[in-house]
């Protein structure tokens, strides 16, 4: 017990002759570059980006863009909801506008719930001060019959 | 990535052809899969639609506690547990152990029922309700509410309408309430060009899907989002501490959720355009949103490198105010690594909790 380990101190020796030394720090030299430059390129490219996006020229073409899809794809996608709402009433089985109202109505009903949950709350509370104070008004009733 | 020297014997190759496999391994993990998140022990306390409020366990003694309950609200197109990413970069995990009792609103996500869900709505149909069973558990009338992005928004128009209800200390990180400035970030300049039609996009997609406002997001820096993020992750991949940061971060980023319609209108035409909420114009329920009225202690945040709302749109809340206790702090970071990043458990959240120490017995 205390006995402390022995590190050596003394630096790693190289042997000069060993090719793979010379290739190992070329090697990290030519990473080290290539690293720099990578940063420096995805730096310069970034900034370039952010200029474009932010420029009148982008917020044009991708407004437009947009513009024309939801044109072009309007139509279909309505061809497709009035099939799809033909084809469920055939099935006679529910579409997406009475799923939804009926979603919509479970709603409203969790929230007459929660105004129920406040208004018992609210009950609650009162119950507790009011036999709070009735507690009170006997204990002090007590007081005085004893004095 | 590359070990720091070439293989010179079979051993030393066999071991770097390992180290290979595995960090591919690793590569294919994060890639492919979903960091556990959230993991600060909590239970649910009220829901209404998708909403869940959550109150975390408590580790700090009742009496030790803080006596004011703090009340997160985050954005609504995210998902909240970016305040709770992961054990030891969680920001609820950091106040629960400072002595808060924290409480998070969790909006859940809106379906097709829920698209004509308005800023209305959200501010004074699911936000009192929640503060209500918030005092109710916690059994105090006072309350500290911070808000988030969005979450902001939606947090000062409500002190500003119900200034009487308990409301003690605002806290408003990165706040986008300030459109005046039209050329500042990339979503005012978007949103404000002629051809871009809102009206258009509810029409026709109803929900705003998580992936288009993805896109917006990623877009207003797209090398850092599309490509950077990955490189970042690929330099690392022999640091575990920072694969697992990764990982968790990009769960929370592609874990994406739809907005409501509605809002999305209420927000781009009424805030983004006319800038109505600053200008004291906005209506909600037929009430006129005045911040004038709020009194509450306020603590404003605001993140120097924030790119989604720039300071600029943050800094004017401050003199519409009615509040004599207020602080504006700029923090190092982004919009959301300023909250989440590696920095922000030194540059943020101590600032938070000594400000709102103060102001929490």
């Amino acid at each position: 017990m205390g006995k402390q380990q022995e590190t050596s101190t003394e630096p790693e020796t190289t042997n000069p002759l060993d090719p793979f030394n010379t290739l190992n720090t070329m090697r990290d030299a030519s990473l080290q570059t290539m690293y720099s430059m990578r940063d420096a390129s995805l730096q310069a490219w970034s900034k370039l980006m952010i200029d474009l996006v932010n420029s009148e020229a982008y917020s044009q073409a991708t407004s437009q863009w947009l513009d024309s899809y939801l044109t072009l794809s309007q139509p279909f996608q309505r061809v497709i909801e009035t099939t799809m709402t033909q084809a469920l009433t055939r099935l006679n089985m529910p579409v997406r506008t009475e799923v939804t109202s009926l979603a919509e109505r479970l709603t409203n009903v969790e929230m007459r719930l929660d105004d129920l949950d406040a208004k018992l709350d609210d009950i609650q509370r009162a119950i507790q001060a009011l036999a709070a104070s009735i507690h009170a008004a006997g204990t002090s009733a007590e007081a005085k019959e004893i004095h | 990535m590359l070990s720091s020297s070439l293989p010179t014997t079979p051993a030393a190759l066999q071991s770097e052809l390992q180290r290979i496999e595995e960090e591919a391994r690793t590569l294919l993990r994060v890639s492919t899969s979903r960091a556990i998140i959230a993991q600060t022990p909590k239970q649910v306390i009220w829901t209404l639609n998708k909403a869940r409020l959550y109150r975390y366990i408590p580790v700090v003694p009742a009496e030790q506690r803080h006596k004011v309950p703090l009340f997160l609200v985050f954005a609504l197109m995210n998902r909240p547990y970016i305040l709770d990413l992961r054990p030891g970069n969680s920001f609820i995990e950091y106040m629960v152990k400072q002595g808060y009792d924290v409480y998070l609103l969790d909006w859940g996500e809106p379906g097709p029922e829920d698209e004509g869900m308005k800023f209305d709505d959200y501010v004074l149909d699911y936000l009192p309700r929640a503060i209500r069973k918030l005092k109710a558990v916690s059994g105090s009338d006072e309350f500290s509410m911070l808000g988030w992005c969005i979450g902001a928004i939606l947090t000062t128009i409500y002190a500003a309408l119900r200034p009487d209800d308990g409301l003690t200390n605002l806290l408003l990180l990165t706040a986008p309430l300030d459109f005046t400035d039209k050329t500042s970030g990339g979503f005012v300049r978007w949103v404000n060009d002629q051809h871009f039609d809102p009206d258009k996009i509810v029409d026709a997609l109803g929900n705003i899907p998580g992936q288009m406002i993805d896109y917006g997001a990623k877009a207003l820096k797209p090398v850092e989002n599309y490509i950077g993020s990955y490189l970042t992750l690929w330099d690392n991949l022999d640091n575990p501490r920072n694969v697992e940061s990764w990982h968790a971060m990009n769960t929370w980023v592609t874990d994406l959720i739809p907005m409501a319609g509605a809002t999305y209108l209420q927000l781009i035409k009424e805030l983004y355009r006319e800038n109505r909420l600053i200008q004291g114009k906005m209506i909600i329920r037929g009430e006129r949103v005045d911040l004038s009225r709020i009194r509450a202690n306020l603590l404003n945040v605001i993140a120097l490198a924030d790119h989604i709302s720039p300071p600029c749109q943050s800094e004017s809340i401050m003199t519409k105010v009615s509040s004599q206790d207020q602080l504006l702090l700029k923090v190092k970071g982004g919009h959301i690594g300023m909250m989440a990043g590696s920095g922000a458990m030194k540059y943020t959240w101590p600032h938070i909790d000594s400000w709102l120490a103060a102001r929490s017995d």
